[in-house]
């Protein structure tokens, strides 16, 4: 009996050993900073005053939440996240319905569509500010132009919109990708069935292609939502956070505590901060993707 | 969108709505691809045409003056190098690290199975934000143990894009390695295969497509990064990458746009070929993935 167990103990690592260099890997460069951060985090530590660290608990915490550009910057994450994950799924979702047809092209059509999600954010970023929003030589004015409303300067005056439309526009061919993989995956029979018993075109769609595509547009909006929380580039390109605080997202405004100011201990508390939240709100999103975890095949 | 319910006229309004259905998509298309034709445009157009009063979507006399600028003025060829050492690094170790990960968690039962599964993915849900600083700090004692890994050095940054790509590298893996038929394995036992022969002379070329549509989402995610570049190559200008060296063109004197847009275009390709040769896999992977 012992001697069973032990067999079965080491077959058991022979079984987990595949896995183990991916699992030490993403815990030593994920986990374990995140174990400092919640140090440094309980520091006064600022790297402009060498020698003055000191261990001052949850004081940071405080300072961080007393920070009215803190709690701006907050709301400004949210927004951002909230309004680009669902106007760009909403968005993808027509595109993906639009493509989803054969036309002649259709391969051309399709790859220029997804080239936004492929430039990188940064160049995206810059050509959105020129290309699209400058108040002289921007597209945006000159199609308003008709309207009497050429002269707006987008990224100065609606800073926050202005990101988030870049972002939009890169991640709305993402949803795509994710709702085009869903309806090609979607088996045409139950839909020419429908179509048999009579079903409009508005009806099959409510009742057959939308419940299919659902786990697709939810897992766009997780993934989505997981690599929105880290932009850094557009903001860094368009606004630079700015004017003041009004288009900064927390991962630019720990980067300007830490680095521009250098301030460890708050930043760190910011950092902190911003994962429990997300850990809060994901709870939800990852209860989603146990959805396409357990219910294997369900839905053949 | 309303449909009559006689048959003839259903065929014959079908049409009108087809075509509507065609231009609007080529319109759409369109608008979303007009930055990229700026872009492209501009590094294609002489110095004098960029920055006039009276802008063209159109040149007529396109020129490489831009290129050539982004080539021998500012050593973009080296930057150009460090992406793709460091994109090419992270998307090879990723498939490897990731294809034994997904095996390891479709194939065998052990305990634990599940908990190790969430936690690749809750590793996945730290913003990024929260690791920089003591990210930084880790990768400065690397470098003292290791030059090549710590700061101002590639390694460092091949490191950091490897931990973050493989939970989802992982995570879609599952669905291709899942959909070859466990009869398979059985019959290769039977045939006196031992399991790691299984694992790589039958079950790795079979998993290929499927490695190779997903490693076009790590080398985006290596190729665009910013933020991690800024962060850990701070001296070394020689050591950084492209997204970086675009910054250098923004002078004091006056933005250079020709060379930044060139820079752009030049940056964009290689994704752009990379996903053209892997997009249908990857449609096919991620249905596979959802379905689990």
């Amino acid at each position: 009996m012992t001697k069973q167990s032990t067999i079965s103990r080491a077959e058991g690592w022979r079984r987990r050993g595949p896995l183990l260099p991916a699992l030490i890997f993403t815990i030593v460069v994920t986990q374990v900073p995140f174990a400092f951060t919640l140090y440094y985090s309980t520091q006064s530590w600022n790297l402009v005053r060498p020698g003055s660290r000191e261990f001052i608990g949850l004081r940071n915490y405080l300072y961080v939440f007393r920070d009215s550009q803190f709690r701006e910057v907050a709301l400004n994450t949210v927004i951002l996240i909230a309004g680009t994950v669902l106007i760009s799924a909403v968005l993808g979702l027509a595109v993906a319905l639009l493509l989803n047809r054969t036309f002649r092209g259709r391969g051309v059509v399709r790859t220029l569509v997804i080239t936004p999600f492929l430039i990188t954010p940064v160049a995206g970023a810059l050509l959105w500010k020129t290309a699209m929003f400058d108040p002289v030589f921007g597209l945006v004015n000159f199609v308003l132009q008709p309207l009497g409303l050429g002269d707006v300067e987008w990224v100065s005056q609606f800073p926050l919109a202005s990101v988030m439309a870049n972002l939009i526009w890169r991640w709305t061919p993402f949803m795509m990708l994710l709702i085009l993989a869903g309806l090609q995956s979607m088996p045409t029979d139950v839909l020419e069935a429908g179509r048999v018993d009579g079903a409009g075109p508005i009806t099959l769609f409510r009742e057959l292609t939308l419940p299919h595509l659902r786990r697709f547009i939810e897992l766009g909006v997780v993934l989505g939502a997981i690599y929105l929380i880290n932009t850094f580039g557009a903001v860094y390109m368009m606004t630079q956070g700015g004017p003041g605080v009004e288009s900064a997202n927390l991962p630019f405004y720990i980067y300007q505590r830490a680095f521009l100011g250098f301030d460890i201990g708050q930043a760190a508390a910011m950092g902190v901060i911003t994962v429990v939240a997300t850990i809060l709100i994901s709870t939800l999103a990852l209860r989603l993707l146990f959805k396409t975890f357990t219910a294997t095949r369900e839905a053949a | 969108m309303s449909i009559p319910a006689t048959r003839l006229p259903r065929r014959f309004l079908r049409r009108p709505g087809r075509t509507l259905a065609e231009i609007t998509t080529v319109l759409v298309a369109a608008a979303v691809a007009f930055p990229l034709y700026w872009m492209v445009l501009t590094a294609f157009k002489p110095r004098g045409q960029i920055q006039s009063s009276d802008p063209r979507p159109w040149t007529s006399t396109p020129t490489l003056e831009n290129f050539r600028q982004v080539f021998t003025a500012d050593d973009f060829g080296r930057y150009f190098l460090n992406s793709v050492v460091v994109a090419t690094a992270v998307v090879l170790l990723s498939l490897l690290v990731s294809f034994l990960a997904a095996v390891a968690l479709t194939r065998f039962r052990f305990r634990g199975r599940t908990v190790l599964l969430v936690m690749i993915l809750i590793a996945q849900m730290v913003p990024v934000e929260a690791l920089t600083i003591p990210l930084f700090f880790l990768m400065r004692s690397v470098g003292s143990a290791v030059p090549q890994f710590g700061l101002n050095h590639l390694g460092s940054l091949v490191l950091v894009h490897l931990a973050f790509s493989l939970p989802f590298a992982i995570w879609m893996l599952r669905g291709f390695v899942a959909a070859v038929p466990e009869e398979l394995e059985e019959a290769a036992t039977l045939d006196g295969a031992g399991r790691v022969r299984f694992t790589w002379q039958v079950l790795f070329p079979l998993v290929a497509p499927g490695l190779v549509a997903m490693s076009v989402l790590s080398f985006i995610h290596a190729w665009n990064d910013f933020l991690f570049a800024k962060t850990f190559i701070i001296s070394a200008t020689q050591n950084q990458t492209l997204p970086l060296a675009i910054l250098t063109f923004f002078k004091p004197t006056g933005n250079d746009w020709g060379a930044i847009m060139a820079g752009s275009t030049l940056m964009t390709i290689p994704v752009l070929v990379f996903f053209v040769l892997v997009q249908r896999h990857l449609i096919s992977g991620i249905a596979g993935a959802v379905k689990g």
